[in-house]
């Protein structure tokens, strides 16, 4: 187990460094940055230009540039925002906040939604449920995310005469405030991963009860709900953890879109304000602190695997 | 295709199989025909966008700006009085064109790095898994921002970001078909005859590997469209006053209480076009499951 954790961990650091790198000349590789935004009202300046340069540090080659970043990335700390002179390192872990609560509360409604959809339609595999949960599926996987968000909007108005406070506030402050506007994006963004889920768990149920041990378990009398519940479910178990971190990742990605949509103030619309004004440091730290935790969800996937299913440890 | 094939029914064709699968397919699958109707449609939009309106997606008319659904105009005008059925239509060209091209390109050279990876081994496959480990550690939509987002709106870097974003995907097709392959007999037989290498790759392997790339390819497409539809709303995508699906959803989003009509059509589209390709998509891999 030791042996496998440090294997699996020495790939993801090589991988991050690597990454990391891919981020930093990624945003360097482009015309047009800061210095050349700032001095274009301001008109040709060549001495400007030059100190300007050389306080944003990119009088420097990439390869010093990179080096001093990663020396201080490596001791937390992110940089300086070039637009708003903040520590990068409390900006992007200030937005995060938001992001993880917005992806926590998605995994829970889409579980708590998918996960039974999708056991219902395997146990009635074929007949009316299977059907209607099937035509969801369909429905909600091929909507766009923004589009289903959007709709919530005008529904909430139209239905309920509602719509979400405009300013967001963090969940210590102000709760009721900030489950309110939390709503719709959870709402909109879940839907389409409880449909992922649906799927996912439908067919690990139908799969599994054309397995042997479960024929065995039906014919020596076992009721339904004991086949069900003590049989199936453990089974279906691993492959669920699996795709449990792969919904997260996809929710990661997701809210993007969402949080530009509702206006939160999460990791990404940092990211996209960044990279509109171009402030480098905000969007190697922004993008760096995603990465890693996508690959952490990974990591985590694959050391829970581990834990849960006894025999993929032995290879 | 029943007629075309009748006459061979006898013989046992590939052909008549085929078409006999099809048939049984559709029979008992019947929303499989709903996918392929709307396929043809989409293309038939793609193809010759005049056949399905004669008004122009970018003229402008301000007199006319936010009117709701009417016989004249079927699903509303925006802010500037544009048709919005009209832009749906000359739309599909532009969105459904970039979708298809760039998971063309990311197939042509994913497929082809991966199934050299799985094929030759060794130090190529080092190579190769590494990089798309990279690539891979980033949420798909997150890459694309960043590399629209710095590269600048157009056709040609929505392509070039769509397709990086699912190069891994290929690539893992290809390459774990292109091992499973190199260890058939036929492969050894082939060597044993002397054929060279890149022979026994291109030649044999490859048309093995072909299908599994061409079904990847078909479940990528609902999400990629996904992707190039957000980028569009967060307007990374084609720059106005091109008629984009995208686009035009972003546009409705300031008027969303007084024009609701300009936001709701274009993520309709987007939806039955999704739909569509994951019915079709789903019945090919059915046909070649049960082949």
């Amino acid at each position: 187990m030791a042996h496998y954790l440090i294997k699996r961990l020495g790939a993801a650091l090589m991988t991050a460094l690597l990454a990391s790198l891919l981020v930093f000349l990624l945003v360097r590789a482009v015309p047009g940055d800061i210095v050349a935004q700032m001095l274009g009202q301001a008109g040709d300046d060549a001495a400007a230009e030059r100190a300007l340069r050389r306080f944003f540090g990119l009088d420097q080659p990439v390869w010093q540039q990179y080096l001093s970043w990663l020396g201080a990335v490596l001791q937390g700390d992110l940089g300086t925002s070039w637009t708003r002179g903040t520590p990068v390192t409390d900006m992007v872990l200030k937005a995060f906040g938001v992001t993880l609560q917005l992806g926590l509360f998605t995994l829970a409604f889409a579980t708590l939604l998918g996960v039974p959809l999708g056991m219902l339609a395997g146990i009635y595999e074929g007949r009316w449920p299977d059907t209607l949960v099937q035509a969801f599926n369909l429905l909600a996987l091929s909507a766009p995310v923004f589009w289903v968000g959007l709709m919530t909007l005008i529904g909430a108005s139209l239905l309920f005469f509602w719509s979400p406070p405009l300013v967001y506030r963090p969940f210590a402050a102000a709760p009721t405030q900030n489950l309110q506007i939390m709503l719709l994006p959870v709402l909109s963004l879940g839907l389409l991963q409880a449909a992922a889920y649906s799927q996912f768990v439908r067919q690990a149920v139908v799969s599994a009860l054309h397995q042997d041990y479960v024929r065995t378990a039906i014919a020596k009398g076992l009721r339904t709900r004991v086949v069900f519940f003590k049989h199936i479910l453990r089974n279906i178990l691993i492959p669920l953890v699996t795709f449990m971190g792969l919904i997260l990742i996809q929710i990661l990605g997701g809210v993007v879109i969402i949080e530009s949509l509702f206006s939160l103030p999460g990791l990404g619309r940092l990211l996209l304000t960044a990279i509109q004004t171009r402030d480098f440091p905000v969007v190697q730290g922004g993008l760096l602190l995603i990465v890693g935790v996508a690959m952490a969800i990974n990591l985590l996937v694959d050391v829970l695997y581990h834990v849960i299913d006894p025999r993929t440890r032995a290879s | 295709m029943t007629d075309m094939c009748a006459d061979r029914e006898a013989a046992g064709t590939p052909c008549s199989r085929w078409a006999r699968r099809f048939g049984r397919s559709l029979r008992r699958h019947p929303e499989m025909a709903f996918g392929f109707a709307i396929i043809a449609v989409l293309l038939a939009m793609v193809a010759v966008p005049g056949a399905f309106t004669a008004r122009s997606p970018i003229a402008i008319d301000v007199a006319k700006g936010l009117q709701p659904p009417s016989a004249e105009h079927w699903f509303g005008t925006d802010d500037i009085g544009r048709d919005i059925y009209a832009r749906l239509v000359y739309g599909a060209r532009v969105t459904l064109g970039t979708v298809a091209g760039a998971l063309a390109l990311s197939a042509l050279f994913g497929g082809l790095c991966g199934l050299i990876a799985g094929y030759f081994g060794r130090w190529t496959d080092l190579v190769g898994g590494r990089l798309v480990d990279v690539v891979l550690s980033f949420p798909p939509i997150i890459l694309g921002v960043v590399i629209t987002g710095i590269l600048g709106t157009g056709v040609g870097n929505l392509m070039l970001a769509l397709s990086l974003v699912y190069l891994p995907v290929f690539y893992r097709i290809a390459r774990s078909g292109a091992i499973a392959e190199a260890a058939c007999t036929y492969v050894e037989a082939a060597r044993a005859l002397g054929y060279g290498e890149a022979r026994i790759l291109f030649g044999h392997v490859l048309r093995n590997v072909v299908p599994l790339v061409l079904v990847q390819y078909m479940i990528l497409f609902p999400l990629a469209l996904q992707i190039q539809a957000a980028l569009g709303f967060l307007g990374l995508g084609v720059p106005p006053p091109t008629p984009d699906w995208g686009a035009v959803l972003e546009q409705g989003k300031n008027y969303l209480m007084f024009a609701p009509w300009i936001s709701l059509f274009p993520g309709l589209f987007i939806l039955v076009s999704a739909l569509g390709v994951i019915l079709v998509g789903r019945a090919v891999q059915r046909m070649i499951d049960t082949a």
